[in-house]
């Protein structure tokens, strides 16, 4: 929300109280300064179903009507003539038709004298009861019935309409993807995080097959992706997989390039390009994350001869495919934060996917990877269970010039924390257990 | 693709090329932002290489609506499908196909 609010110029304020501003919570109260802000949420946020004008909460009913009451000039217009519908709904709960009927008919005192009409009213009345989630337990349809955490009423302003883009975006109906896809939400999620919009420039590093470019293209923004391997953006035939996906969803004019190299090696001729860098780095785990060089050193004759072969000139038919060495979780992590400060605008953001390991986090882990003029502002997880990965957004505060980052081969030297999510892949395929741990059991996540 | 904002952005030049024309959106404030990024000789000289002459010498005083058109269709319409990009700094050849270039270094050319 706080993306969107930014990229329209608009501020929100939260609740004060950190349980009324607990994201899993599924009704918040945002203050907002026009009515017009609050349909650009409904409209741009992918996790907002609807957004209602507050009137009134409580944990109990007679609370609610108290607080409706007070808000009185807010509703007092639709007195008149106003024609309505009231919905009583709850989360995590059914409630009963009859005590739907009562609950309308407790807001009497609203005195509402216009017609009621089901189907196109002018205004919809939605009281939200919140119980909190009771999933696993046994329980009969109503039970628990009237004893809810809170209660909200207010007039509906819009229903979200973000929302449906999750289907749009569906990867099983996309033309090309591969099983490193990202998943459609959070990839709207990503764009938002972006400021995606016209005349903004966004680039994808780890490319691979090109989710995040169809999200923030569709919000308007041109789109880079560069990849060390081509075959992934690519595809088989004409045009490639990425082109052709992009089609699909109209934005085929915003891809701006596709190109194929090690980003520890980029041809970037100059900084401070992007609006935004957007990427899922590879873990190492279905993708395996490499950089251009060997693991072992050659021998000098092998090296002569290999340069022989590689002066006299070669045929067509024969492509030249560099050898490639992995690439270290925490040390990829640490580059790509070096390398979003050197190519973003000031004020431009990073957003990408940190894996982790759910016993070994900790907030120090993303702090590390930092260098100076870079900022964290959004850090989110999303959890398998034993392991987990972190949404992170990373702003780049400051203007200064820095020298554009070389990309060392071995681990800086004076780096004393030692994150979760290094050597990540290893720790994956052993389960996540610790040395001394028994094999009591396998993790119950699998990650698709 | 290869357009040509690309092109200028990574400093190569282009070779026995094949070329697309495709319609892309314009947007002035875009191109006027972009503009202090771009090499501006390295620009025209690529544009007139490709057979599109209209850009100035010079970077004009005054963006009006005339030169970003033109602009707009020098850096963004114009794609380049197969070819050759070399680079002047590495001196090497990276390979255009199928709209994407690949620009893997060689081995010797590493470290």
């Amino acid at each position: 929300m706080h993306s969107i609010a930014e990229l329209h110029s608009f501020s929100l304020a939260l609740p004060e109280s950190p349980e009324d501003r607990d994201p899993t919570r599924p009704y918040m109260v945002v203050g907002l300064g026009h009515e017009e802000h609050a349909l650009i949420l409904a409209r741009r946020c992918i996790l907002v179903k609807s957004v209602y004008e507050f009137y009134g909460q409580g944990s109990t009913y007679d609370e609610l009507h108290v607080s409706t009451r007070i808000n009185e000039t807010k509703w007092a217009r639709y007195i008149p003539e106003t024609s309505f519908r009231f919905i009583v709904t709850a989360h995590n709960h059914k409630i009963p038709q009859s005590r739907q009927r009562a609950v309308i008919e407790s807001f009497a005192y609203m005195n509402l004298l216009g017609k009621i009409e089901m189907k196109n009213p002018q205004i919809v009345l939605g009281c939200f009861e919140e119980y909190t989630n009771r999933n696993g337990l046994v329980r009969s349809k109503h039970e628990g019935d009237g004893h809810f955490r809170q209660v909200y009423f207010g007039r509906l302003l819009e229903e979200g309409s973000a929302r449906q883009l999750v289907g749009k975006f569906d990867v099983k109906k996309r033309v090309y993807y591969g099983n490193t896809s990202m998943e459609a939400e959070i990839s709207l999620l990503m764009a938002n995080q972006t400021l995606a919009a016209p005349g903004k420039l966004v680039y994808d590093p780890f490319m691979g097959t090109g989710s995040m470019a169809y999200t923030t293209s569709h919000f308007g923004a041109l789109v880079f992706g560069s990849d060390i391997d081509g075959r992934q953006m690519r595809g088989k035939g004409t045009p490639p997989g990425v082109i052709h996906a992009a089609r699909q969803y109209g934005t085929e004019s915003r891809i701006l390039d596709l190109c194929t190299f090690d980003v520890t090696r980029n041809p970037w001729r100059c900084g401070s390009l992007f609006d935004a860098i957007v990427t899922d780095p590879p873990y190492g785990v279905r993708a395996g994350a490499k950089r251009l060089g060997r693991k072992k050193e050659l021998s000098e004759e092998k090296l002569k001869q290999m340069l022989e072969l590689r002066n006299s000139p070669r045929t067509d038919d024969q492509p030249y495919f560099p050898p490639t060495k992995p690439y270290e979780l925490s040390h990829l992590a640490v580059d790509l934060v070096l390398l979003a400060r050197h190519l973003l605008k000031p004020g431009g953001r990073l957003v990408f996917f940190l894996p982790t390991v759910t016993d070994e986090y900790e907030e120090l882990d993303v702090q590390s990877m930092l260098c100076e003029g870079m900022e964290i502002i959004a850090n989110s997880l999303q959890d398998f269970g034993s392991w987990g990965r972190r949404l992170v957004t990373i702003r780049k505060t400051t203007n200064r010039k820095y020298e554009r980052p070389s990309f060392e081969q071995e681990t800086p030297a004076g780096i004393t924390h030692i994150p979760a999510h290094k050597d990540f892949r290893e720790k994956y395929f052993q389960g996540f257990k610790k040395e001394d741990e028994t094999d009591d059991g396998n993790t119950s996540i699998k990650y698709k | 693709m290869v357009r040509l904002i690309t092109h200028n952005l990574l400093a190569c030049h282009f070779r026995d090329v094949q070329i697309e024309l495709r319609e892309a959106e314009f947007n002035p404030e875009f191109l006027k932002g972009f503009m202090p990024k771009l090499e501006w000789k390295a620009l025209v000289d690529a544009a007139r290489q490709l057979g599109d002459t209209t850009l100035p010498l010079e970077v004009p005083e005054m963006l009006d609506d005339e030169f970003l058109k033109n602009l707009h269709h020098v850096l963004l319409e114009i794609h380049v499908e197969e070819g050759v990009m070399s680079c002047p700094n590495c001196k090497h050849d990276y390979p255009i196909l199928n709209g994407i270039p690949n620009m893997l270094l060689a081995e010797h050319e590493i470290g």
